[in-house]
């Protein structure tokens, strides 16, 4: 018999059928008696002081029935973190970025509100703005907040072994510096909330999340409501790719607008409000020192990265530690020095986004293919000589329990068939290779841990309930497919009621890789707890030990004796007439050091586990217009273990798109004035069908000893690396090592035309 | 984003729309596939008080082989001129370059006296409000500044139709009606070369057809077009180029003409010139190409930098004229 | 705000007819999502580039949101919800959850209308054809991979 009925199969996900037919509810789709639709009024100038805000135009616009200001709020500050909350839902002193918002207003309809807006007067004295790294950290430079002096936000400083000792100790040792613009998210779905409260004071509210209960508390704390009164409802959500997870002024809006009209309030983002007052992705700039001996071993490192933050918080000490942390995990790096700043600018909010810092991982691997170009080695073994291994400890003190970067870097070169093309390919073709890894979670404070119930009917199907949160990659089916396989059960006899902060126990979010991990585990537990109460009241009729037994095809046999056996209906038949409770409950908490904290202690273990990931691109560049033609990718990550192989190619393909395709080719936030000058599909250019190369996936399972099954996380690792195998490959085929992304036609052109110049100088005569 | 208020007219004849436009003049604004009016209007780059929809006028429609021309309606689709094997075989650069406009979708509701008639484009001003507000006038929107070029004393937005230079490099003509009378004047001058107000026709004249004039003996044509995705994209360079050759073997005619290179589509005459009575080979070519690149023009507002989309335009000319070289050699 | 004319509208859509009065300024979007529920139908940019909001008109894929929902009396319209039948999904409906061609599904509807017209127009599509076909329509999720596939799955069979 196999060990698994669902698990490790090619399962039909759960949801897609109701997106397949237009039944699936968005929030924007939502429809609610007297429902009014609400609109921000959002600041014209980049920095400024709010002088005064009339509103009384507007509140006397028949059809309006609400207008809000930061007079309606008590002016409370929120952040991520305690020693982040700078963030006021509407300012009271001052906007710090175009687009922020002011006021806002709720009426019968769109037009009414629209026109409302424009009747809100609000006088600013402008304020000199600052919208670069450099302008934001010079001497005398416009201040945005007075908590952060110089404008410096965050700063993550790590410093592990005797980093000068290992440069003086290296045989080579260079320096570059990596920079990169802004990318966004560019989610399907623009951003959408609709809120309600009910005579009793409820809140009832459908928006995107990437966790709900990260939504609800921080509703709580602003409306000033008991947690139980703040129902963030189950929705369809288009997308996050690591936004969407904390709280968004709109939120927060739609509830004091419902509030106050008394009515249900719909709000619904433009595309261009999506990109601008959402979250964007932080620019980069990333200067990297690094020493190795002979055989291309890194002995030292020394890292300082700036990254613009925008006007707030946000989740800044994350952002701030992650692009390092993904590679220390990838490469060993005994001597390390890390100094992470992140600068506040006049332009809008960053946050964590799926490829996070393209200019750093880059600028790593680059750096690598120059310094084994010097040396004589190939990319691919300088990768090899540096990957992680299992059972080693990173810089800042995590054990990698399991580790498959090896084996994806020796999978993904013997697919792409790297030792018969480095170096032997036409002019202008090139193949790249890129290495990364990610987390699955970190420590989140009391949120750190997920639990989960299952109920059981008399006719022996479930309900399970659980904070789990899909945003599209497939959540809702991993819970599904978890809960059946353990209990025999068919995914048909499972029920789901998840994300709903109502009913669902608290969860950390879809956020950071972590809910197959922790989320998975939980739902296990609980399968598995449930499973263990079934088994004791059919061990009890047939006389036998709980060992004996097994659960599958909707039955519990006896395991040698299959032929004996009881149906799990008539097992919850007998728990009910016998008063016996046989619902279920799990709870998983990582093994995280829970001391560990990004700025105050970066050390300590970090995630329980991580994935490891490998892509190898080849390309074809036009050395006269500098275009691209991504030939062949290869993919490979070590998932631990595969739940669902075709959702994790699935992630995979999407993760080239977005990292490789886009992130490297074409995506980049253009600007003007602390404006972004292409905040829509027509300027923003995510990749299409026709740009998509061929995709060859390679799982690689290390079935890590702590994950569900093995499970850890899907696709992110290859999102990342991604970039940086197109970055390789674009070098590799133009010959010229690129240090600022996206690799735009214009850059390569130019590279190429530089490169003709020095070579034309060098030839004597 | 919602559209502006507006009427919405109808007419169901040619003469009547004609009657409409010599009413509301510079009140109504014409709408045929939607594609970019519809876009102008959610942006209130326009706010007519009228929408005048010609998209089910008789008489609008079709592709007719006349014994000195090919003439094609205002109201053909994109798609339709895509797929016409007449174009494709005897006019390849039109077929081309209606094969490479947006995306399927978006050709199957664009129109060709649509895509002709497209108002020229700039970062700074396709914009809404959550970009602009706050900033200066510029040029275009009826203000005396440019937020492209610092101290620009005119509008440099760029004219980024791809059908325009393919047609202009048969020497395509348009027709255009008003009550009373009709013009026909090539495709060319339909375009006054200013970014603020680009195009010449006048406030009650309608386009009813292309005329394509026939061509004869052996000649070839081609459209390029760069843009860093496959498909959606507007041109970030173009050009489209048409050689005939005679008896001997040389050059008896050529045009050249370049897009997303101004505020117009440009006829590269210099190359004309220094092509004429030579043999179709590359190094001439490399020169006519190196015209075009001096008749560019490109500034930063755009997805690229201007130098570099100036450079393009020289590497598509090259090829456009390789590519109508090729052409030839395919009708021979 | 200019004072405008209220069009009566008779539009078919999924089969259906809707006697609707408009005013003229509303997109076939809107109208479709507002006034019709269908809400499978779906708004990314509201300017024609990303594809979501794509139905067919006479069979042929539309942009709904540059469209003038006045203009399309007496035009047959198709949306997601008219494509499966009693209940049973319709086979590029199932092709796509079959294929895992479908992550978030916000753009699912207009993917899947699109890739039906092609099947229609084009029953033996290529792989080239099939993304030239969808190329108009964004997928921030698959990397469009599933989605190729779950088309070719059908390319050649009888529909």
């Amino acid at each position: 018999m196999e060990k698994f009925t669902l698990i490790g199969k090619n399962m039909k996900r759960i949801d897609t059928a109701a997106k397949a037919t237009g039944e699936a509810i968005f929030s924007a789709d939502l429809t609610l008696p007297r429902m009014l639709i609400g609109k921000a009024l959002r600041s014209p100038y980049p920095h400024a002081r709010i002088v005064a805000i009339d509103t009384s135009k507007a509140e006397r616009l028949p059809g309006v029935k609400a207008v809000i200001t930061a007079q309606d709020m008590c002016g409370d500050k929120w952040g991520v973190f305690r020693y982040t909350q700078d963030q006021q839902f509407l300012p009271t002193e001052k906007v710090r970025y175009m687009g922020e918002e002011v006021a806002a207003v709720a009426a019968i309809d769109e037009d009414t509100a629209l026109q409302a807006l424009k009747l809100i007067d609000v006088q600013y004295e402008a304020l000199p703005s600052v919208f670069t790294i450099d302008d934001a950290i010079a001497a005398g430079a416009p201040q945005l907040h007075d908590a952060y002096p110089n404008n410096i936000n965050v700063h993550v400083k790590i410093d592990v072994g005797d980093i000068e000792k290992g440069f003086n100790e290296s045989y080579l040792v260079r320096e570059d510096t990596f920079s990169a613009p802004e990318d966004a998210y560019f989610q399907g779905e623009p951003y959408a909330v609709v809120a309600q409260f009910d005579q009793a004071g409820n809140l009832e509210i459908w928006m995107p999340n990437a966790g709900p209960h990260m939504k609800a508390k921080p509703l709580s704390n602003v409306l000033k409501i008991p947690l139980n009164k703040v129902r963030v409802r189950k929705i369809t959500i288009g997308g996050a790719f690591g936004g969407r997870s904390e709280i968004s002024p709109a939120d927060v809006i739609c509830a004091f607008l419902a509030r106050k009209a008394h009515r249900p309030v719909k709000i619904v983002y433009t595309r261009e409000e999506n990109t601008v007052a959402t979250r964007q992705a932080h620019a980069l700039v990333t200067k990297i020192k690094t020493g190795v001996d002979r055989e291309g071993k890194v002995l030292a490192r020394d890292i300082t990265c700036h990254m613009d933050g925008g006007a707030y918080s946000s989740t800044g000490p994350i952002a701030t530690s992650v692009p390092f942390l993904c590679m220390e995990q990838a490469y060993r790096m005994d001597n390390v020095r890390y100094n992470g700043y992140r600068i506040l600018t006049n332009k809008p909010i960053r946050g964590m986004y799926r490829v996070h810092g393209r200019a750093f991982a880059c600028g790593i691997d680059i750096q690598l293919d120059m310094i084994g170009a010097a040396l004589g080695i190939d990319p691919l073994t300088m990768r090899l000589r540096n990957a992680r291994q299992t059972g080693d400890y990173t810089p800042t003190k995590s054990y990698v329990a399991s580790c498959g970067m090896t084996e994806s870097i020796v999978k993904a070169g013997e697919k792409s068939g790297w030792k018969e093309k480095f170096g032997k390919l036409p002019p202008y073709h090139g193949i790249g290779i890129g290495c990364n890894s990610v987390q699955t979670g970190f420590p989140m404070g009391i949120r750190g841990g997920s639990q989960a119930f299952i109920k059981l009917n008399e006719d022996g199907g479930i309900t399970v309930i659980t904070g789990i949160v899909d945003n599209g990659q497939g959540n809702d089916n991993m819970v599904v497919q978890i809960a059946a396989e353990e209990l025999g059960l068919t995914p048909d006899d499972v029920q789901l009621i998840s994300a709903d902060t109502e009913v669902t126990p608290s969860d950390p979010g879809s956020y950071a890789m972590c809910e197959t991990f922790i989320g998975g585990n939980a739902v296990r537990l609980a399968a598995q707890d449930v499973k263990k109460k079934l088994f004791r009241i059919v061990a009890g009729e047939f006389g036998i030990g709980v060992d004996n037994l097994t659960a599958r095809d909707r039955k519990i046999f006896v395991t040698e004796n299959p032929e004996k056996s009881m149906s799990i209906a008539k097992a919850v038949r007998i728990a009910l007439s016998r008063n016996e409770s046989i619902s279920g409950e799990g709870s998983y908490w990582p093994n995280v050091d829970p001391k560990r904290e990004w700025v105050k202690n970066p050390y300590g273990q970090l995630s329980e586990t991580f994935s490891f990931g490998t892509v190898i691109a080849e390309v074809k560049v036009d050395p006269e217009t500098g275009q691209v033609e991504v030939l062949e990718v290869t993919a490979a990550q070590d998932v631990g273990f595969a739940l669902n192989p075709q959702v994790i190619e699935g992630q995979f393909e999407g993760g080239v798109a977005m990292g490789g395709q886009g992130g490297m080719l074409s995506e980049f936030l253009q600007w003007h004035e602390g404006r972004v000058l292409n905040p829509t599909q027509f300027g923003y250019l995510v990749p299409l069908a026709i740009d998509m190369p061929k995709i060859n996936n390679i799982i690689v399972e290390t079935i890590d000893p702590n994950g569900p099954y093995g499970a850890k996380e899907a696709g992110m690792s290859v999102a990342m690396s991604a970039a940086q195998a197109y970055c390789g490959a674009i070098s590799n085929a133009v010959g010229v090592y690129f240090h600022d992304y996206p690799i735009t036609p214009d850059k390569i052109v130019k590279a190429i035309e530089e490169k003709k110049q020095k070579e034309n100088a060098e030839v004597p005569g | 984003m919602k559209l502006p208020p507006f009427q919405y007219l109808e007419p169901s004849t040619v003469l009547e729309a004609l009657s409409m436009l010599d009413t509301y003049r510079d009140t109504v604004q014409i709408i045929a596939g939607g594609t970019e009016v519809v876009n102008r209007l959610k942006l209130r780059l326009i706010s007519p008080d009228y929408l005048m929809d010609i998209k089910k006028l008789p008489d609008l429609g079709g592709i007719a082989e006349h014994e000195q021309s090919i003439v094609i309606g205002a109201n053909v689709s994109l798609n339709e001129i895509r797929d016409s094997s007449l174009l494709q075989d005897k006019y390849k650069a039109i077929a081309e370059a209606a094969f490479q406009v947006a995306a399927p979708p978006l050709a199957n509701m664009g129109t060709i006296g649509g895509n002709i008639l497209q108002n020229t484009r700039c970062l700074f001003y396709n914009q809404s409000e959550i970009v602009l507000k706050g900033l200066g006038v510029c040029h275009k929107r009826g203000g005396a500044s440019c937020l492209a070029v610092k101290g620009g004393k005119r509008c440099f937005s760029v004219y980024l139709g791809d059908i325009a230079p393919a047609l202009i490099a048969f020497d395509a003509k348009c027709v255009l009606e008003k009550s009373g009378s009709r013009r026909t004047i090539p495709i060319i001058d339909l375009f006054t070369g200013m970014g603020t107000q680009p195009l010449s026709i006048e406030n009650n004249e309608l386009l009813t057809g292309i005329i394509i004039p026939k061509q004869n003996g052996a000649y070839g044509s081609a459209y390029r077009k760069l843009r860093i995705r496959g498909s959606i994209d507007y041109p970030l360079a173009s050009a489209a180029a048409f050689l005939a050759l005679s008896a001997d073997g040389k050059l008896a005619a050529s045009r050249l003409v370049i897009g997303a290179a101004g505020c117009a589509p440009k006829v590269v005459a210099r190359a004309s010139a220094a092509l004429s009575g030579k043999l179709p080979e590359d190094a001439d070519f490399a020169a006519a190409a190196d015209m075009a690149y001096e008749l560019s023009e490109g500034v930063d507002n755009l997805a690229l930098p201007g130098d570099y989309r100036r450079k393009m335009v020289r590497v598509l000319a090259q090829r456009a004229l390789q590519g109508a070289r090729a052409d030839i050699k395919r009708g021979m | 705000m200019k004072e405008m004319k209220r069009y009566s509208l008779t539009l078919t859509v999924n089969n259906e007819t809707h006697a609707l009065v408009t005013p003229p300024n509303r997109t076939l979007l809107e109208v479709l999502r507002d006034d019709l529920q269908l809400t499978g139908t779906k708004e990314g940019c509201g300017e024609g580039a990303c594809g979501y909001c794509t139905v067919l008109v006479d069979g042929q894929p539309v942009r709904s949101c540059l469209t003038l929902a006045v203009a399309m009396e007496g035009r047959k319209i198709t949306t997601i919800e008219g494509l499966a039948q009693g209940g049973k999904l319709h086979p590029i409906q199932a092709a796509f959850v079959e294929h895992h061609a479908i992550q978030c599904g916000f753009c699912s509807p207009g993917m899947i209308l699109t890739s039906y017209a092609l099947l229609n127009n084009n029953p033996t599509p290529t792989e080239a054809e099939i993304r030239r076909a969808i190329a108009g329509n964004v997928c921030r999720c698959t990397g469009y991979a599933k989605i190729v596939k779950a088309v070719q799955s059908l390319a050649g069979e009888e529909r």
